[in-house]
């Protein structure tokens, strides 16, 4: 297997699913825990039109910070989206060919396909496939969509979430995340490894509470206001922000058992509600 | 007749395991009743009706012999009233020709048939047989829509449900590759081919019997060459057996800083994150792992390094959740679960663990066990305490697991730690019971606040709905769990009284009549009990033991295991005959006054020898009912009556016509009736006694 560097990974996915009909688009440049909730994915999800896209996502999920101890755990990554609608009938061999695209040996390795139900409570979205696991590692989530912004959907999008790190990980043999090469010589840790240590200690143990709790009630306060207004990517925007303030609190342990599937269930109608407009729409 | 076989090969994306697992039964069990609605006979010189086999892309039923046409049938057709269709003089009127040409038969072939609503004229006709091929086209897509699977789900725009896309379906009836219709799903196209031949080539791993036993004995050889105990999650087999296809084994290997984790967390690691099977030796872990692959050319060192690499990743994260969770003690997270919901009718996990320690000391009371009551209370303290742990939000499973361990770690005792981690078993059917008693104490507390609670909240016994596969709340493995524990430590407990504490602490939170619940919850119990009892010859000494005695579960498997080992001795038979015929005396006797018995009303001798007996006897036959001595008081019981009693029911008559005298005769017998009856068993609930 040929070692490529990070970059061109996400070179080479671009080249692929480019060639297979996708546009690829440019990230969201709001914190975000995942592709899926990138405009490109979750408006282009709803309704009857044809839409293809890929893209690299950066993700936060503050909980998942190790402080840059842990080889595969992180609180900032990325994800490279694939969001095809309606899903064609081989989308499975697609994604297969791919990986070999990326120069991995699918015969000598193990693809498994593991039983793995989605689910986005935040952004009211679900769907069934799998986790798919390269020698027992997950690479990659693989979901046909059911629902989002809590509506049923006629026309199944199949979206493809691949973890980039790991992906390279394995490509480049290396059993640490920061050992990754990034690209002439240039390693991942020299770009993030600071910035994740920091970015832990401050999810975990110094995140201003109350400011993120007056943070969460204005940014509801402006989604809502922007709504009756009819102003769909600024709510839509603004509900994002919201997410993440609510997902910095979880981190730092403000949130109790039982007022976390209140704060998650005002995010979702937030995000019904974008839903509801954009389908709306003339 | 001429017959052929056939095969359907339903091709899927990766199914889940457990829903293939659990579709082979009924998909077959489908196809045998459709096919029999439909008429189509079955070769009956072939053994066994199909063969179901499932790997993680396919579901392939084969149903050898099958009819090519369907048996001819009779159909009638029903017509106008006969008083229509004939005029007085019995000619055939207008309506009737026209039915009969209607239907293309002379009016001569026209019948009388009397129905609830009157006499009608009908057609018999001879539905034609129509051909298997073309029935099997329709009964074929209904079949696979109606295989049961726990989710479904859409893929294109023909809106066809099914547990993941599928990919293409084969249907050969005999040589002939028959189209399925069904949503947008393509036929698989293959040269001609027999079913059996087709079969063959798709090879014996498709087999899931014969894949799950080819896997099970390579685990085995790996376990043999490590030296390692033979034991293997079966859990996790079947769900390995649906991921690959040719399985093969390695062995893999890590650092060994990693057995400081718990054993559990380590199991619960390997089994959750990389299907893979923990070794152990001599009970301990080592640090070895043995994964399944698939595909021989898979078995190579890169793919058995990365396997390493990421077990250890893993584990690298799981140490760091124990070591967050142990930086404080298990105590600390107690005001915590006053966040956590237990349910949202039935408060927070706070308010169940107040609950628990009241249970848990007056079980401790009831069993005679005081030496336990601080420990159990402490226990049922601390026995929620792990669900806020980082561990036990990663792995759900580990509940209970962890408490006990981090109870150890803060310094608990060794019998608080072992109860909170026993305190959620059994789990399952097969599962071990809590080995201490302040263990089966807290479970027992816990699955009697469950049972209590979830059948209880909603006002309405009803609204429980456990049938088949379905137990939403558990309650039928609580009730379950409940028995098991109680026959296994033989406490002295009566159940009745525990439910209805139990009932008592949720307070207003249980807005039923507290009674009639609590009757609600016994007869369920009970039916459990009946279960578990298994089958007994005749079935009714079961009820007879149940409905007899206070409800004390040790007490009453008991007095059922010694009955059924005498049930054919003539003594039990002597003892039953007595309870018979005193109890049908008195069942005619329902709206008599029964009292006490006076000895001065005695105007027969056989009533004052009665009398005696019972006197002589009674303190004897309950001493042996208290030591438990079920055989030997049935034999006493039975020495005593039998003969006694034959005599005077042949002699006296009980129902006498001095109402005084009756009622003292009567008052007799049921003190008689209730000395056996209301201690061991009502023996008036078996079928026909024959004393030989």
């Amino acid at each position: 297997m040929k070692k490529i560097s990070f970059v061109e990974v996400v070179e080479r996915l671009n080249e692929f699913w480019g060639k297979n009909g996708c546009v690829i688009v440019q990230p969201l440049d709001t914190e975000v825990g995942a592709g899926t909730f990138h405009p490109a994915t979750f408006f282009k999800s709803l309704g009857p039109d044809s839409w293809r896209a890929a893209y690299v996502q950066p993700s936060r999920r503050p909980t998942d910070g190790r402080y840059a101890d842990n080889p595969l755990r992180m609180q900032f990554y990325y994800q490279y989206q694939v969001l095809v609608k309606p899903s064609p009938r081989d989308i499975k061999n697609i994604y297969l060919d791919s990986l070999k695209y990326l120069g991995i040996d699918t015969r000598s390795h193990e693809v498994r396909f593991v039983e793995d139900d989605w689910e986005s409570p935040t952004l009211g979205a679900s769907g069934l496939g799998w986790e798919v696991w390269l020698d027992s590692l997950e690479i990659t989530q693989f979901t046909y969509f059911q629902q989002i912004g809590g509506r049923e959907l006629d026309k199944i999008s199949c979206e493809i979430t691949y973890g980039l790190e790991r992906i390279c990980m394995f490509i480049q043999d290396r059993s640490n995340v920061f050992e990754l090469e990034w690209q002439n010589g240039v390693k991942y840790k020299d770009l993030h490894k600071e910035q994740e240590i920091e970015y832990s200690r401050y999810n975990f143990d110094e995140a201003d509470i109350g400011m993120h709790f007056k943070l969460f009630e204005s940014f509801e306060k402006e989604a809502k206001t922007l709504l009756d207004k009819k102003l769909i990517y600024p709510a839509y925007s603004f509900t994002l922000k919201a997410s993440h303030a609510f997902n910095v609190l979880d981190a730092r342990g403000a949130v109790s058992q039982s007022e976390r599937p209140r704060y998650i269930g005002r995010i979702r109608s937030l995000a019904k509600r974008c839903a509801e407009l954009y389908i709306e729409k003339p | 007749m001429k017959y052929r076989d056939f095969l359907l090969e339903i091709n899927t994306e990766e199914l889940p395991a457990s829903y293939v697992k659990d579709a082979r039964a009924p998909l077959e069990a489908d196809f045998r009743k459709e096919l029999s609605l439909s008429g189509i006979q079955l070769d009956k010189s072939i053994e066994g009706f199909a063969q179901t086999l499932a790997t993680k892309n396919s579901l392939v039923v084969y149903i050898k012999g099958l009819a090519v046409k369907q048996d001819s049938s009779e159909e009638e057709i029903i017509g106008p009233p006969k008083r229509i269709a004939f005029d007085k003089d019995g000619n055939p009127t207008k309506p009737a020709i026209g039915f009969a040409k209607k239907l293309g038969v002379e009016v001569k072939d026209l019948k009388i048939k009397s129905t609830s609503k009157g006499e009608y004229i009908v057609v018999k006709k001879i539905k034609e047989a129509r051909d298997t091929k073309d029935l099997l086209k329709e009964i074929t897509p209904a079949v696979i829509k109606d295989i049961p699977f726990p989710k479904t789900m859409k893929w294109d725009d023909s809106g066809l449900r099914f547990a993941r896309p599928i990919e293409s379906i084969l249907a050969l009836f005999g040589k002939e590759n028959i189209k399925i219709e069904l949503g947008n799903v393509p036929q698989k196209k293959i040269n001609p081919i027999a079913p059996g031949k087709y079969l063959k080539q798709l090879g014996e791993m498709v087999d899931c019997e014969v894949r799950k036993k080819k896997i099970k004995g390579l685990i085995s050889s790996a376990l043999k060459k490590l030296r390692a105990d033979q034991c293997v999650n079966e859990n996790l087999l079947d769900e390995v057996n649906f991921m690959v296809n040719s399985p093969e084994v390695f062995i893999g290997e890590f650092d060994k800083k990693f057995l400081d984790v718990p054993d559990d967390v380590l199991k619960a690691s390997m089994s959750k994150h990389q299907r893979i099977f923990p070794v152990s030796r001599n009970g301990r872990l080592v640090n070895r792992f043995i994964a399944v692959i698939d595909g021989k050319k898979r078995k190579n060192n890169k793919v058995k390094r990365n396997y390493e690499r990421i077990l250890e990743a893993k584990l690298k994260d799981s140490l760091f959740f124990f070591n967050e969770d142990t930086k404080k003690q298990l105590s600390e997270n107690v005001s915590q679960l006053k966040d956590l919901i237990f349910h949202k009718d039935l408060g927070s996990m706070f308010e169940k663990i107040e609950r628990l320690k009241k249970l848990c000391s007056f079980i401790c009371d009831k069993i005679g066990e005081g030496s336990l009551k601080n420990d159990c209370v402490r226990a049922a303290e601390l026995s929620k305490a792990d669900l806020v742990t980082h561990m036990v939000g990663e792995f759900p499973s580990l509940q209970g697991v962890m408490g006990g361990e981090y109870a150890r770690c803060s310094g608990e005792s060794k019998e608080i730690a072992t109860a909170i981690k026993e305190h959620y078993l059994p789990q399952g059917a097969g599962d071990d019971l809590p080995k201490t008693k302040a263990g089966a104490i807290l479970a027992i507390s816990d699955k009697i606040d469950n049972v209590v609670g979830f059948s209880g909240m909603g006002g309405n016994w009803n609204q429980v709905k456990i049938s088949g596969s379905l137990d939403p709340f558990g309650t039928r493995r609580n009730a379950f769990g409940i028995i098991k524990i109680i026959k296994d430590k033989s406490f002295r407990l009566n159940l009745d009284e525990l439910i209805k504490k139990g009932i008592e602490l949720y307070g207003t939170k249980i807005k039923w009549d507290t009674v009639k619940f609590k009757n609600q919850i016994i007869n369920y119990i009970k039916d459990r009990i009946d279960f578990l009892m298994g089958d007994i010859k005749p079935p009714e000494l079961k009820k007879a033991v149940l409905e007899s005695g206070s409800f004390d579960i040790a007490d009453i498997f008991k007095r059922q295991e010694a009955l059924a080992e005498i049930k054919n001795k003539t003594y039990f038979l002597e003892a039953a005959k007595v309870v018979e015929r005193t109890s049908n005396i008195l069942k005619g006797a329902k709206n008599e006054k029964i009292g006490s018995v006076n000895e001065k009303l005695f105007k027969e001798d056989l009533e004052r020898k009665v009398w005696g007996v019972y006197l002589n006897s009674k303190d004897k036959i309950l001493s042996l009912i208290n030591q438990g001595q079920y055989k030997d008081a049935t034999e006493e019981y039975a020495r005593a009556f039998y003969a006694v009693l034959h005599d005077f029911f042949d002699k006296v008559l009980v129902n006498a016509e001095d109402p005084t005298l009756r009622l003292n005769r009567l008052s007799m017998m049921r003190a008689v009736n209730l000395l056996y009856t209301e201690r061991v068993a009502d023996l008036a609930r078996l079928p026909q006694i024959v004393v030989k």
